[in-house]
């Protein structure tokens, strides 16, 4: 499905993605790493919005430099930040889509997508009065009005309440039930360990390991590791590693009263 | 080609559905219209509101495409142009239905300042003089919505796109024939207003309403000027990263 080849992406002299080689098949993949590691570079590359500097990757057989429309029409990607049109209804925003997409029956396939993301009831009314899962739900909906058979998301689950990310979780699983590879990025490492079948971290645009979560959190040492104890292992960050001088930092405050 | 059409209708429809800014839309130029056309004291025609008008209506199309720069802005900043461009549909297609939203609202603008013109008493002279000064006032749009797309592209965010907007559309119109023919300027702004394409579509648009022969020149000048402007803008957008 997805197979990535020494995948390489510099910004004039930085590195974002240094020699990442993948390979998804099936189920769902976690990309972690902490921010600004790469993450997000490697799903704009799959997703055809950047040209990688070097290496390859294909989607389907698709090369992603070479035939970014074939690639287009078998992957739907989702990006952070929420894209959805306010002062359209939720049934216009995935008519867009469909639209777009070129659907041949597009207010069934729209009612169907819908209905598969719980919003029927909510479907003729403005975004504007939509929750944050019910926005990110409306963009799920928007990804599949053309049965894609990859489906990218980054960071499906930023910013939501709990109970809001359950429900997403749950949708996301069920698509992977019906066969759609989900490739995904998350800062949130329970979220990975429950749901993600294979996990990659990511440290300065390299891949520090790669593994189904049980196999890496059996390879650390200890008791009841969890997916956290893992990547604070692999990754270095000098900013959040400096030590906390809490003794200075009450000093501050004490200064501004 | 589908897509083009289908990107127009979804500006299009958040357009209609913001009461405020439509209203404002078609006010405000109806505004400079009355206040400009009935109350200076011109000595060089004893008609300066017929001589005024096609001058506001090419006002309101280049402020109108200036403005609208911020659509782009807004699809960019908002991750809209991402959902968009990692679809089948060709970049080129997002741009072209921006362009012609803008130029089309621009158009809207310009004949509800020509209502209101005909109300207070401007003659028309034939039909056919009327659809031409559509045609001056389309490439003319189009030129401008070009412009504010490709500046769109390379700003970061609204201030920046605010600044360069502010700087460029009171200059062009200040320097154009909108207010004064050619012969009642100083020398300098003469030189100026006749290499500025708002000139251009005024001159045009002025001469068919008033029944004379259009300046083909001009008309084609704005023609390959706007071919040029969109070749740029296609070929930026097309090698853009957001």
């Amino acid at each position: 499905m997805i197979e990535v080849n020494d995948l390489t992406k510099y910004f004039g002299n930085l590195c974002a993605v240094d020699h990442v080689s993948l390979h998804v098949e099936n189920g769902i993949f976690g990309l972690l790493g902490p921010n600004g590691a790469g993450k997000s570079t490697i799903v704009r590359i799959l997703s055809t919005l950047l040209k990688p500097t070097g290496g390859n990757a294909t989607i389907c057989g698709y090369d992603v430099a070479r035939e970014p429309k074939k690639v287009r029409e078998v992957i739907s990607y989702v990006p952070q930040e929420m894209a959805l049109d306010i002062k359209l209804t939720g049934r216009e925003n995935a008519l867009l889509y469909a639209k777009l997409y070129g659907i041949a029956d597009r207010s069934r396939k729209v009612d169907e997508v819908l209905e598969l993301m719980e919003l029927t009831a909510r479907s003729d009314d403005l975004v504007r009065t939509y929750s944050g899962g019910m926005r990110r739900r409306l963009e799920l909906a928007q990804a599949l009005v053309h049965e894609p058979e990859v489906l990218f998301l980054d960071e499906p689950t930023l910013g939501l309440d709990v109970a809001a990310r359950t429900k997403i979780w749950r949708h996301i699983l069920s698509l992977q039930e019906q066969g759609i590879v989900i490739f995904m990025t998350t800062h949130y490492m329970e979220e990975a360990d429950e749901y993600c079948d294979t996990v990659a971290i990511i440290d300065h645009g390299r891949i520090v390991a790669l593994d189904t979560p049980e196999r890496l959190k059996s390879e650390m040492k200890g008791e009841k590791t969890s997916l956290n104890d893992v990547f604070i292992d692999r990754v270095t960050t000098p900013e959040e590693e400096s030590v906390f001088d809490g003794y200075k930092f009450r000093t501050m405050l004490r200064r501004r009263r | 080609m589908n897509a083009t059409w289908y990107y127009f209708e979804r500006d299009l429809v958040k357009w209609i559905r913001g009461k405020v800014t439509v209203f404002s839309h078609l006010v405000t130029p109806a505004a400079w219209l009355i206040f400009v056309g009935l109350t200076l004291p011109v000595t060089f025609t004893d008609n300066y509101l017929e001589y005024l008008t096609p001058g506001i209506m090419v006002m309101s199309v280049l402020f109108a495409a200036l403005q609208s720069g911020n659509l782009v802005i807004f699809d960019k900043v908002l991750g809209f142009l991402n959902k968009f461009f990692a679809m089948p549909p060709p970049r080129e297609s997002y741009l072209f239905g921006t362009i012609l939203f803008i130029t089309f609202r621009g158009i809207i603008q310009a004949t509800v300042i020509f209502c209101v013109a005909v109300l207070l008493g401007i003659t028309i002279y034939s039909l056919k003089s009327v659809l031409l000064t559509y045609v001056v006032l389309f490439l003319f749009g189009i030129l401008f919505a070009s412009i504010a797309t490709t500046i769109a592209l390379a700003v970061d965010d609204h201030d920046g796109y605010a600044a360069i907007n502010s700087m460029i559309s009171m200059p062009l119109f200040f320097t154009s024939t909108a207010l004064m023919p050619y012969d009642k300027m100083p020398d300098w702004l003469q030189m100026v207003a006749s290499v500025n394409p708002v000139s251009y579509a005024i001159d045009n648009a002025r001469a068919l309403l008033s029944g004379s022969n259009p300046v083909i020149g001009e008309i084609v000048m704005l023609a390959v000027g706007a071919v040029i402007v969109l070749t740029i803008c296609s070929y930026l957008f097309r090698r853009a990263t957001l």
